[in-house]
């Protein structure tokens, strides 16, 4: 494991360390002194904890030994519930051993998976709750089906508060030795949003610039920003058909970038306040946007759609944009 | 051709390329002669591994000639007809002789862009043999006539110098199978024996067939009698479209066709080989009507250069980049408890600035992931081209 990387090296390793979420740790604690469980369902948005609660139960149930209990799944990573299946059965067939009826299951992510992929968990989930319990994490709850919903038990994250970061970054920075200064901080807290891990990631590349302040946190900002996408959007645009598709081939090249990879970030570009086009423009583009997925998922080739994504760009930007450069 | 001979070479190889009955190998064969040469010849009806063109190498390099001491050279006739599986390391092999003859080498090729033939085509010099005009060809048959006191009408000539198309291989034997059926050669026994031959367009020649046709038919034509395969010919379109049109919206609507052409393919692949066509129709008449031009008077083809696609080596950089990023990502994705997405978007960023100010950030990185890290995001990438240094383009000289 890399304690290199802060945002490891600082995650609560019991329940008893997590300081925020206070409602939820206790639910948790509970079951650690039962040692028993129902299958459970960690809501909330990215960075809350979701799985460092995950993690500390498991640590505080069975130890230091957690792993030979604890299977860890994501669900966008696992390609397909054939072999979430697989994993399942092949972890729950080992019998547990020592004072342990059951062993647990995290699966992150699970509201990426399909209705049907979602039903054929259930049933999985049914088929070994003799040995096994599920964590399953999500973000958005909406997109878990009812069934799931009711056979678990329910802990909603909420994004951290303020001073929750802030005194988390103060805590892991004096540790570090790192200089900062307040308004750094809360410059963190604000383009994060309660984010815990994109907070202390940001927290250790500013600090590697020297003293974290205003000017460091938004210095590795501007870094991180996928800058080429926006530069290769904005030549479309301005009507340079030729040198966007340079950049385009500089992406798919240099950043081994697939045509969805790269629909993505252009979605993801089209909606951040990075380009500054009328919103009007940004409408019609999200919608062709769509239809080149679509073409994507359908077997159209990667270069070719997007080529055919930035010739569009062009047209759209002197319809849109004429005159007003 | 001389300039090569006669000054320094600055390669020891040149590739003549062109139809077939443009003169290739007679034009080799005419320099063994001028210059005294002995030739070494193997064609592609030879068989032609790895141990046959070592031998023919080794008996080109070591042994003196017959005839005294001569200097020789080596002929490999259509070297674009060696199959890369029957003739395995047959290219391999060519390079190595290249690279160690002490004798000059000519090699021939109708259809010198085949991929295959990548390597050789950065090590030779690039030659193209034009298919000779009408006047020539009828200039040749003339002679052959003369010398096989043969009669023959002017007509005729014209007819089968027509429907020749610059190939003079199939003039001569047209020209022979008339004399020999008939007797006579005129313009009614040409017409009865002689139809217009077919044959398959290279890559230049069908891209000139779409993005020139002024109906739909030309262009599904230069589509299906091309002897490029379709996959490789939507990578040649593709590369073409930008440099052949110039109205953004032409280009659009060209993408577009081609897009929706690679749909067909893959629908094709998965439903049945009956909606190929679509792929075709699309390639060809959707790329080539693309152009709102075309449909007035008015409108001229284009004199500008076809250029070979990259998207090939292109493509096959691109990947092993996406391997090496992606077994970083699976390294931080375990180390961090989080998924491939979230990796690439919320951690990677970061850890590329960790990695530019030179922290260690424990994981056990290989060099090359490393440099991977390190090589990217500095500053705009609109200038740098790195991979324009190999862009390997036929010199037609």
């Amino acid at each position: 494991m890399s304690d290199a990387l802060w945002v490891e090296k600082y995650r609560p390793r019991s329940l008893s360390d997590i300081v925020n979420q206070q409602e939820i740790v206790n639910r948790l604690k509970r079951f650690v002194e039962e040692k028993n469980m129902p299958h459970l369902l960690f809501a909330g948005p990215p960075g809350t904890g979701k799985t460092t609660a995950a993690l500390a139960l498991v640590r505080d149930l069975y130890g230091d030994n957690f792993r030979q209990y604890f299977l860890e799944l994501n669900a966008s990573d696992e390609r397909g519930i054939d072999v979430i299946r697989n994993k399942v059965k092949e972890f729950a067939r080992v019998s547990v051993m020592g004072n342990f009826r059951f062993k647990v299951i995290l699966l992150d992510e699970a509201d990426n998976m399909t209705s049907d992929a979602q039903q054929a968990l259930r049933r999985i989930m049914e088929l070994y709750t003799q040995s096994t319990r599920f964590i399953l994490a999500c973000n958005y709850l909406s997109k878990i089906i009812e069934p799931i919903q009711s056979r678990t038990a329910l802990f909603r994250f909420y994004p951290l508060k303020k001073e929750d970061v802030i005194s988390r970054l103060k805590f892991i920075s004096e540790r570090e030795g790192v200089e900062f200064d307040e308004q750094g901080l809360n410059t963190i807290y604000e383009v994060t949003g309660g984010d815990m891990r994109r907070s202390i990631n940001l927290l250790q590349a500013a600090s590697a610039y020297g003293r974290v302040s205003v000017e460091t946190v938004y210095k590795v900002l501007g870094m991180v920003k996928p800058k080429a996408i926006l530069e290769m959007i904005n030549t479309a645009l301005a009507g340079d058909f030729q040198k966007s598709r340079e950049i385009l081939r500089e992406l798919l090249v240099k950043e081994g970038l697939s045509g969805e990879d790269l629909i993505k970030q252009i979605h993801r570009t089209l909606l951040s306040n990075d380009l500054q086009i009328p919103e009007e423009l940004r409408v019609v583009l999200l919608d062709y946007i769509g239809e080149a997925e679509f073409r994507l998922l359908e077997g159209a080739d990667d270069e070719i759609q997007l080529n055919s994504v930035l010739a569009r760009m062009a047209i759209y930007g002197s319809k849109f944009l004429s005159g007003k450069q | 051709m001389e300039s090569w001979v006669k000054g320094k070479p600055q390669s020891k190889a040149v590739m003549l390329y062109g139809r077939p009955g443009a003169g290739k190998t007679t034009l080799a064969e005419a320099l063994a002669r001028d210059y005294q040469l002995e030739l070494l010849e193997m064609n592609a009806s030879d068989s032609r591994n790895l141990k046959d063109v070592r031998r023919i190498a080794e008996v080109g390099a070591t042994q003196g000639s017959l005839f005294g001491v001569r200097g020789k050279l080596i002929l490999m006739d259509e070297v674009d007809g060696v199959n890369a599986k029957a003739d395995y390391g047959a290219i391999q092999a060519i390079l190595e002789l290249i690279s160690n003859s002490k004798h000059p080498i000519v090699l021939t090729a109708n259809d010198p862009w085949d991929p295959s033939l990548r390597e050789l085509r950065n090590m030779v010099k690039m030659i193209e043999v034009k298919p000779l005009g009408k006047t020539a060809l009828k200039k040749i048959l003339r002679k052959v006539c003369e010398k096989e006191k043969l009669k023959c009408g002017e007509g005729a000539l014209d007819f089968i110098a027509e429907i020749s198309e610059g190939d003079a291989r199939y003039a001569i034997d047209s020209l022979q199978a008339i004399a020999q059926g008939y007797g006579e050669v005129n313009e009614e026994t040409a017409k009865l024996i002689l139809r217009r031959k077919e044959r398959e367009y290279d890559p230049f020649e069908t891209l000139r067939g779409i993005f020139w046709a002024r109906y739909a038919w030309q262009a599904k034509e230069a589509v299906s009698s091309s002897h490029v395969d379709y996959e490789m010919l939507i990578r040649w379109i593709s590369e073409n479209i930008p440099v052949q049109m110039e109205g953004i919206e032409d280009i659009w609507r060209a993408y577009d066709a081609l897009s929706r052409a690679s749909i067909f393919l893959k629908r094709a692949k998965l439903s049945g080989w009956d909606l190929l066509t679509y792929t075709f129709d699309l390639m060809g008449p959707g790329v080539a009507m693309a152009e709102k031009g075309k449909s007035k008077g008015t409108w001229k083809a284009k004199w500008k250069k076809f250029q070979f696609p990259q998207y090939i080596q292109l493509m096959s950089k691109s990947r092993e980049n996406r391997q090496v990023r992606d077994s970083i990502l699976s390294k931080l994705g375990k180390a961090t408890h989080t998924s491939y997405n979230k990796t690439l978007v919320d951690t990677l960023p970061f850890v590329r600035v960790l990695i530019e100010r030179e922290t260690d950030i424990g994981l056990a990185l290989s060099q090359e992931e490393l440099e991977y890290l390190k090589g990217e995001e500095k500053g705009s990438t609109s200038e740098a081209r790195p991979y324009s240094r190999k862009r390997p383009r036929g010199k037609r000289s």
